[in-house]
């Protein structure tokens, strides 16, 4: 969690959905996009029979090797495990996170869908490697469920630290915007696998991401951190939260009681509880034998 | 409180109270003599019931403190019994009763009622956990903590905090020590401070580290102050504070507890989640703990053991005993050892391996269980 990007860098989040391109297979729209340069691969499949899941799947899986890209299953733990997937998408009425997690080990990918900041700290703190924030838009993939608008892209950029993807209706008419509100990966489905060319698509996409990732680089000034106190040594920090501060200093897996300011902040509100300069910050391990 | 009323499975072992006013009559001046106390405090004290969770090195030293003090009732709870390497700071346990491999609960209850014997002492033999802590928590109005893990402490918390009994946190390694109040309706609950048991259990224990025994009573005053202050009536001098010290270093920190958490389900104001209990599942029938840093592992069969019946077929299987009341230590000829106990806990000693453990349960009594 320390090192959360580590295990993940991409910029364009491509989900499969078969309905989108009548006549054509799933592997070779699937190749186009990796040929426009979408940098990982959902498989989602809500309506096929499990062995056809579980076939596409498989040639899926060699075919995201040969491109060197990150192959994600949607739901389907087994399969994930039976293809060597590198990672499962989950929902929020999906297995937990920690259930997932014990049946996929340390090192696989496990992303999850949030649809409010709420949602997107918990998964942080359950120790999702990264998030969908979304729908952003109305979209045809998920119908019934109201658009979350670019006000969560922008709560999430402020507060969310693994990596996150704008999800939901997102085309080449309405990234900029997207992106404006602080997303740094973005993630299409009918706009890339419904198109008559994906690879332009993704090109397309790609460029609007690489030219905002070099302008914010450009823009921005480096930050030199909050000045804080920790265990009573004066130090700068970049991290945001308690929980950041936390993870920096490598204890999140660690038993520990957490003091700011004098009072105790209980575990839960770790992940809201804003660092401020000049904050004194006590990280003490719990004492457990008696 | 009366005898029947304590349904359980465990062997217990109850000294009655009894009060001999001619020849003690004097015995709490100099506590009454102490102004937040006095007589009323006193007799609220006598009228107390409280509950000791491990009766280890913190347990010892809390049970003393209260049966000196003159609690009413004081229930001793421990699954342990006493080994050499703990007489270094268990203070109410003796040569002997490393030698017979007492019970601690026994143990210290025995040696309890010589020095009160105004107070009830009842000692438990259990396994404390979620399971087994019903019973024990019966009519209970204070819990002093002193186990030596966190699982515990967490079915502790939970159980406390849902009953409204307030819990004196104690925690001690090396030369350091932790202790809070937590209570009910005023400040948040274990589970909200530390984290449930996905966490570690902290690196470092009594066994890798070692203790001190000057450490032990330091926290352990610090719990029997704020139990006094409880049961005595003098509820609005509780400290209020977590207090974290270092004995060797002396460095002593207080940090103040915060409030109940509002969507916690046990110590928040969300109470239609009260009762919910998902995520402390009942444990399975047979099941293994791997006692950290200890080279042992408790094996919890789920039903009760004839310890009398499996003596024979031990000693068959070349097993030299040590047998108790309570319970019945089995060295194999391999050097392993398996102590026995009636409710169907077996602790194997010589292995951290939770399966190699279970397996020689089974090898073990099999005959007898079959």
């Amino acid at each position: 969690m320390a090192d959360s990007t580590s295990k993940l860098d991409f910029q364009l989040y491509c989900i499969t959905g078969a309905n989108y391109h009548p006549g054509r297979s799933v592997v070779d729209v699937v190749e186009q996009a990796l040929i426009g340069g979408a940098d990982i691969i959902q498989l989602r499949d809500k309506t096929s029979s499990k062995q056809d899941i579980r076939e596409n799947a498989h040639k899926l899986r060699q075919l995201t090797k040969r491109y060197g890209v990150p192959f994600i299953i949607n739901d389907h733990i087994d399969i994930a495990l039976e293809v060597d997937a590198d990672g499962v998408h989950l929902g929020q009425d999906d297995l937990s996170l920690a259930e997932a997690r014990q049946l996929l080990g340390p090192d696989r990918i496990i992303g999850i869908s949030t649809h409010s900041i709420e949602q997107g700290l918990a998964a942080q703190a359950g120790g999702a490697d990264y998030i969908g924030v979304g729908p952003v838009y109305p979209t045809g993939t998920k119908p019934g469920r109201a658009a979350v608008t670019t006000s969560y892209v922008q709560e999430a950029a402020a507060q969310i630290r693994i990596p996150f993807v704008a999800i939901g209706g997102i085309t080449l008419g309405n990234v900029d915007t997207v992106i404006a509100a602080g997303a740094k990966r973005i993630c299409a489905v009918s706009e890339i696998v419904g198109a008559d060319d994906p690879a332009a698509v993704c090109r397309a996409f790609k460029a609007k991401l690489k030219a905002a990732a070099n302008d914010s680089e450009a823009q921005q000034p480096d930050f030199a951190g909050t000045g804080v106190i920790v265990n009573g040594v004066a130090q700068r920090t970049t991290a945001r939260t308690v929980w950041e501060l936390i993870c920096q200093h490598s204890l999140e897996e660690r038993r520990i009681v957490v003091e700011l300011d004098g009072e105790i902040v209980v575990r839960e509100e770790w992940s809201r509880t804003p660092i401020r300069e000049g904050a004194a910050v006590e990280l003490v391990h719990f004492v457990g034998g008696g | 409180m009366d005898n029947q009323a304590l349904r359980t499975m465990h062997p217990i072992e109850i000294f009655e109270a009894v009060q001999d006013e001619a020849a003690f009559g004097d015995r709490y001046s100099r506590q009454l003599r102490f102004g937040p106390i006095g007589s009323d405090g006193q007799k609220r004290l006598r009228a107390a019931r409280v509950l000791i969770v491990g009766t280890g090195a913190l347990g010892a030293s809390l049970a003393q403190h209260m049966t000196r003090a003159g609690a009413g009732v004081v229930r001793l709870a421990d699954r342990d019994y006493v080994e050499p390497s703990n007489l270094q700071r268990q203070m109410l346990f003796d040569e002997d009763d490393a030698r017979n491999a007492a019970p601690k609960a026994v143990a210290a209850a025995r040696k309890l009622k010589r020095m009160n014997g105004g107070v009830r002492i009842e000692a438990h033999v259990v396994d404390v956990s979620k399971r087994t802590l019903g019973p024990l928590l019966d009519g209970i109005d204070l819990v002093l903590d002193g186990t030596d893990n966190a699982a515990t402490r967490l079915a502790l918390s939970d159980a406390c905090f849902r009953l409204g009994i307030p819990l004196i946190y104690g925690g001690v390694t090396a030369s350091e020590g932790m202790s809070a109040a937590l209570i009910p309706g005023r400040t948040a609950c274990l589970r909200c401070l530390i984290g449930d048991s996905a966490a570690d259990d902290g690196a470092d224990t009594c066994d890798t580290v070692g203790v001190i025994s000057p450490a032990v009573e330091f926290v352990a005053a610090l719990q029997a102050a704020e139990a006094l202050k409880w049961l005595s009536g003098n509820r609005d001098a509780m400290r209020g504070t977590w207090v974290t010290a270092d004995i060797w270093s002396f460095r002593v920190k207080e940090m103040k507890l915060p409030g109940g958490s509002p969507r916690c389900s046990c110590c928040g104001s969300d109470t239609s989640k009260a009762g919910d209990q998902r995520r402390h599942d009942d444990r399975p029938a047979v099941e293994a703990a791997v006692l950290c840093g200890r080279d042992s592992v408790q094996v919890t069969l789920g039903e009760p053991l004839a310890l009398d019946m499996l003596r024979p077929l031990l000693e068959a299987q070349g097993c030299s005993l040590t047998v108790n009341p309570y319970l019945t230590k089995a060295e194999l000829p391999d050097g392993k050892r398996l102590v026995l106990f009636s409710d169907g806990r077996v602790l194997v000693q010589g292995t951290s391996d939770a399966g190699e453990a279970i397996q020689l349960c089974m090898t073990m009594l099999q005959p007898y269980k079959g």
